[in-house]
């Protein structure tokens, strides 16, 4: 177990070395710059602001800087929201992605199991095909659809649930987080339900489920017993892709409905070109998206012993 | 085939009407129609009316389900290249190769693609060549796992080992025994693949990023439909549920093509 982690921690690190050098190289080679705005700025004037933020080094000397000042936890300050850091706007920020994210992803899992188990009780019924045919459907609803359509029916048609915004604090009125998490959930509950149920039927059809029957055990114990752990297999190694999906997801959310997560921040920076802040999110990403898979991959080891090697 | 010719059928009805109506319709896209701005559905011969620009919104509709559906098609077809081949190379050349091939395709299923896919997009400027490219070797990953896999079972079935024993040049044998036998899976792969193009292409759209004026595309429409939800609902569902529709089908299509095949 401690080798598996080590061992994934030690690849990470080259893939975020790419990542980082891959966006650095990127956004620094291209046209146009942080400092072209309607006026052109006088030389001096330019000189003297790419000095200051230090883009007047060499390429490699740039890189190396920004290498040390990120193991610090450093980025830097951000080249458009002026007098802030790129580090404070992450952690201003981060909170509500990660709160946004785990709502969805608990509500995707609590949706998605629930939808499966029934489904797969009885393979081939009506309840089976139905559910399926759903999970289908919402497999294929793209956020960015159902966001407008359920702010369009619930905010302004309805007027229930406000269409945007946070109110005072991060949680203080769970009134606004309703319709980003049920929009951010939806595809991903469609996976895991369809995941869940072929993982469950295989695993109902096996001899010793058989055998526990025959003893008389009831529907119910024997899923929590003996069925359920295997059947989740599939689900966790679908976390780490989930994850990916959620985070992308959660870009077009935040946007829709006007919450001030890392993903909106992400794409007013990349518009921009503020690229500390660019490079933190990459970063970030990067490293949240190596870590579910980690997460995903012990977990599948603690529910399927056969693929500890 | 039963199950897999309903969906087939509704996504061929749209692709249809999305080439054959610009040709009927008297307006084209960005035609504006100065007498009819915001122009209610079935005004003035515009069956789904105007939008905010005095554009009719069906003409608009066709032409940007045209776009969107031929930049799927291009980008799975692009992915579909590049997954086959990169997945035929590992999966027959084996050990050392087939090691690193597949250790490459899982460091970059970690990367934030979609985000180096904006980056890209801001940095190069928005042209829909880019936006194929950019998809395209996003989607390909999936594909060259299969792909590989499938490979890997042939190899050493005894109609391939035949042809080798007789001295059929690799390239010979790739093409004539191994591709006919992954070319289901491979049509599968891209029929499952189409969704998930058309919502990266959509989803750069919605932000701004994808395809430009006066090109449109079905995310352009989207989003401009929801920003003027209030007034104009229409404008966000007969977009939206057009988009939904080709979306289902098409993973109905690809899910049960799939299920035929691997």
């Amino acid at each position: 177990m401690r080798a598996l982690v080590l061992r994934r921690l030690l690849t990470a690190i080259p893939t975020l070395l790419l990542v980082l050098l891959a966006s650095f190289a990127l956004m620094r080679f291209a046209p146009g710059g942080p400092f072209d705005g309607e006026r052109p700025l006088a030389p001096e004037t330019r000189a003297a602001l790419e000095a200051a933020y230090g883009l007047n080094l060499p390429m490699g000397e740039q890189f190396a800087l920004f290498l040390q000042r990120t193991l610090t936890g450093d980025f830097g300050p951000s080249l458009v929201y002026r007098d802030f850091t790129v580090t404070q706007l992450i952690a201003d920020s981060l909170p509500v992605s990660l709160t946004l994210g785990g709502l969805a992803i608990l509500l995707a899992l609590v949706l998605g199991l629930a939808a499966g188990m029934v489904a797969a009780l009885r393979p081939g019924g009506w309840a089976d095909e139905t559910l399926m045919l759903v999970a289908t459907i919402v497999t294929a609803l793209p956020s960015f659809v159902t966001g407008p359509l359920l702010a369009l029916i619930f905010g302004l048609w309805l007027g229930l649930l406000p269409v945007g915004g946070l109110g005072d604090g991060l949680l203080s009125a769970p009134q606004y987080w309703i319709m980003p998490v049920i929009a951010l959930a939806l595809p991903v509950a469609g996976a895991i339900a369809k995941l869940a149920r072929a993982g469950l039927a295989a695993a109902l059809a096996q001899e010793h489920i058989r055998t526990a029957r025959a003893r008389g055990l009831g529907t119910g114990a024997i899923i929590a017993r003996h069925a359920l752990r295997p059947a989740l297999v599939p689900v966790v190694s679908y976390l780490g892709p989930a994850a990916a999906g959620l985070l992308t997801g959660a870009v077009v959310i935040e946007t829709v409905f006007a919450l001030p997560g890392l993903g909106r921040y992400f794409v007013q920076g990349a518009l921009n070109r503020d690229y500390p802040l660019i490079m933190a999110v990459i970063l970030l990403y990067a490293a949240l998206i190596i870590a579910f898979n980690l997460i995903a991959d012990l977990l599948y080891g603690w529910l399927d012993p056969r693929s500890r090697a | 085939m039963k199950r897999i010719a309903l969906p087939a059928a509704i996504v061929a009805l749209i692709a249809l009407a999305a080439l054959v109506l610009p040709m009927l319709l008297p307006w084209s896209h960005d035609a504006i129609d100065w007498d009819h701005v915001r122009a209610a559905p079935a005004t003035a011969g515009h069956w789904l009316g105007t939008d905010e620009l005095g554009r009719d919104r069906l003409a608009r509709l066709a032409v940007a389900t045209r776009i969107t559906l031929a930049v799927a098609l291009a980008a799975a077809l692009v992915s579909m290249l590049v997954g086959v081949g990169w997945g035929m190379i590992a999966g027959w050349a084996g050990g050392r190769t087939d090691e690193l091939m597949m250790r490459i395709v899982d460091a970059l299923y970690a990367l934030p693609f979609m985000f180096i896919v904006i980056v890209l997009m801001v940095v190069f400027g928005r042209s829909i060549l880019l936006v194929f490219v950019g998809i395209g070797l996003v989607e390909w990953l999936t594909m060259a796992r299969i792909v590989r896999g499938q490979v890997m079972t042939l190899r050493h079935r005894p109609f391939v080992l035949a042809a080798e024993a007789s001295g059929a040049p690799v390239r010979v044998i790739l093409a004539r025994h191994i591709l006919p036998n992954i070319a289901g899976v491979a049509l599968a792969y891209l029929t499952l693949n189409l969704p998930g193009i058309i919502m990266i292409e959509s989803f750069l759209s919605f932000l701004g990023l994808g395809v430009q004026e006066p090109l449109t595309s079905l995310g352009i429409l989207v989003k401009e439909g929801a920003d003027d939800m209030d007034v104009a609902p229409m404008g966000l569902q007969v977009p939206g549920g057009v988009m939904v529709t080709l979306l289902v089908c098409l993973t109905l299509v690809g899910e049960r093509l799939r299920d035929r095949f691997a």
